[in-house]
């Protein structure tokens, strides 16, 4: 009898161990979850010991400006135009990027959560206005308002800032998937037997919500997370190769943009880069399928 | 009939309210960069008190926030886009480009639904083969790729390397490219966006097409119809794809929003004279009555997607017009 007891109650205990043990199954998640800790190690391996400054134009006085790939091991993929070590920025960039596309992220994240969860829970007038909120948001041609944002507020604005503002806009447009998937598991969680028996034992509404509802709802939201530290990526390099971005900082679309300047001359200083970004995008895309794989087992077979 | 009438009359009382949002949003973040008349000494640094007094005049300069963004909302809305800060009107700047950014866009659109549908049931039919394999990997490396590095490295090959095809523009000066011929150059110049565009759409519809078809082949109904003797073709088809397509229509339609906003990088990629290449040339040099413009526009034709979107997803699902 109590053998069995505590064996309930393990297993309840164990939702996330339980993932975890699925998601270990998956190659290609695992795989995903390898490249982003290695994005991680070398953002921080460029943000801790910078054994060479971003941007640094050094090579442009050693005269190695412009350098083929795989010739000089000091400078293995490479030197740009100016004598920027490409392999370097690559490097660098990588902070810059995730501090974009994971900040933006948790923006996004908490400003959908709430909204979501105020919308789904409370209904009435203010969850009405605010569903009404969030189909406003979803519709909007964001890209362009992004850039549009990222053009007049850097011209005004510091340039230390840049990248910052670059993460505020990207996360104040990147919330109304978060808000949609929240309200909509809301309104489902709500209805189960064992939210109706929390609040027949006399649980508070907002302990209601965030002991018993939010919890439930929050496997959708990190898989979707996952996948939009992916697209929040992609459009900063879609914002930087434009030209839009902040041209102190190191990014991989500012690098982008300097190769291509040069492409008949020099192919790598554009190629390169653009692998590191196919490659962070696809862990991020991929740990994402993963999770999506190992918490919503209905999904598979 | 009546309900569908009045299901699309609600939509389109919707885009009301988020264009009106999109206009205020962009008319206040504009109005940050500051006076435009500032904007124009940047670059015209000789202008005599006339000139200034006329463009002060002709902005409203001197009026208080909301009397500039009414007078330029009316003026919007009776189709005025207004006057560049250059030289022209914007409308004369971006009109003509509305036409050669959808001659990408639709295309490279329909293209990708016409291969992604068909290999997308493949795939799922034949869940975890090697072609299955083949095809979920391509996919998400075609999702994990911006799309004008793609478009680089196609200049890179098809440009550089073999001299098959030209990297800029939609039509070249002279000579022509392919056989002297202004049909078969502008052929040979919209291959490349083209074919970039189509592989990145693709990419994300095979994924969408696989996953809920894989969902549909999985309940119920597909059980009973194969139980009652339907052959697997017509289960295929008819059955499961009716039901798997209808969700797929939805994401499409919403993401050709984003296919339009993916534009400028593409676009300025390969030359393409087109809204978003307009959009950035005119924000790189803070022409702001244009830029204004063409954001509005874009807006516009992401509502009429939207709207479409809507139709077409009610006529396919009856229960969506309760």
């Amino acid at each position: 009898m109590n053998s069995k007891e505590t064996q309930y109650t393990r297993r309840s205990a164990g939702q996330w161990a339980v993932a975890w043990r699925r998601f270990k199954k998956n190659k290609a998640g695992l795989a995903g979850l390898a490249i982003v800790a290695s994005f991680v190690f070398l953002a921080a391996y460029g943000l801790l010991l910078d054994p060479v400054p971003a941007r640094s134009f050094g090579c442009l006085y050693q005269g190695c400006t412009n350098l083929p790939p795989f010739v000089d091991s000091a400078h293995p993929l490479g030197t740009e135009n100016s004598g920027i070590d490409v392999w370097n920025e690559i490097i660098h960039g990588s902070a810059g990027d995730l501090y974009v596309g994971i900040g933006a992220t948790v923006i996004s994240v908490v400003i959908g959560l709430s909204v979501g969860a105020v919308a789904g829970y409370r209904g009435g007038v203010s969850g009405a206005v605010l569903l009404g909120l969030t189909q406003i948001f979803f519709v909007l041609p964001v890209l362009v308002i992004i850039l549009l944002f990222a053009k007049i507020f850097l011209f005004l604005l510091a340039q230390g800032l840049a990248l910052s503002l670059i993460v505020l806009t990207l996360g104040l447009f990147g919330w109304p998937l978060f808000a949609f998937i929240a309200r909509g598991e809301i309104l489902r969680i709500r209805e189960l037997e064992f939210v109706q028996a929390a609040k027949s034992l006399g649980a508070s509404g907002s302990r209601t919500l965030f002991r018993h509802i939010v919890p439930n709802l929050l496997s959708p939201i990190i898989v979707l997370s996952s996948l939009a530290v992916a697209a929040n990526i992609i459009t900063e390099v879609v914002i930087s190769f434009l030209g839009f971005g902040d041209p102190t900082t190191s990014t991989w679309g500012l690098i982008i943009q300097e190769g291509f300047d040069h492409i008949d001359s020099s192919w790598w200083v554009a190629f390169f880069p653009g692998i590191a970004v196919v490659i962070c995008v696809l862990g991020f895309n991929l740990l994402g399928d993963g999770l999506s794989d190992a918490l919503n087992p209905r999904l598979r077979e | 009939m009546g309900s569908l009438l009045n299901y699309i009359t609600r939509r389109v009382l919707f885009a009301i309210p988020v264009f009106l949002a999109v206009s205020i949003i962009t008319f206040l973040v504009t109005n940050a960069a500051g006076d435009p008349v500032q904007i124009v000494r940047l670059g015209i640094r000789n202008l005599n008190p006339a000139q200034l007094k006329a463009i002060q005049d002709y902005f409203h300069v001197n009026e208080p926030l909301y009397t500039r963004y009414f007078l330029w909302l009316s003026d919007l809305i009776r189709g005025n886009l207004g006057q560049s800060l250059y030289s022209g009107s914007v409308a004369g700047k971006v009109v003509p480009w509305i036409g050669s950014t959808l001659e990408l866009q639709i295309p490279a659109l329909l293209l990708a639904l016409a291969i992604g549908i068909p290999i997308g049931i493949y795939s799922a039919k034949r869940q975890y083969s090697k072609s299955d394999i083949a095809v979920t990997t391509t996919a998400i490396f075609g999702i994990s790729m911006p799309t004008f590095w793609l478009g680089i490295n196609a200049i890179l090959i098809f440009s550089l390397y073999l001299r098959w095809l030209p990297s800029f523009g939609a039509i070249s000066p002279y000579p022509p490219w392919w056989w002297g011929n202004i049909y078969t150059d502008q052929l040979a110049h919209i291959i490349m966006p083209l074919g970039v565009l189509t592989f990145v759409s693709l990419a994300a519809i095979v994924r969408l097409i696989r996953s809920s078809m894989l969902e549909t082949l999985r309940q119920d109904f597909i059980l009973a119809a194969r139980a009652s003797g339907i052959s697997d073709f017509r289960v295929t088809y008819k059955h499961a794809l009716k039901n798997a397509v209808t969700p797929v229509i939805t994401v499409v339609g919403l993401t050709f929003g984003t296919l339009l906003g993916g534009a400028p990088a593409l676009e300025t990629t390969f030359g393409w004279p087109g809204l978003g290449y307009e959009f950035v040339l005119s924000a790189t040099i803070l022409d702001l009555p244009v830029v204004l413009g063409i954001t509005m526009i874009i807006t516009a034709m992401v509502l009429a997607a939207n709207i479409l979107t809507d139709l077409v997803y009610a006529l396919m699902d009856p229960r969506v017009r309760l």
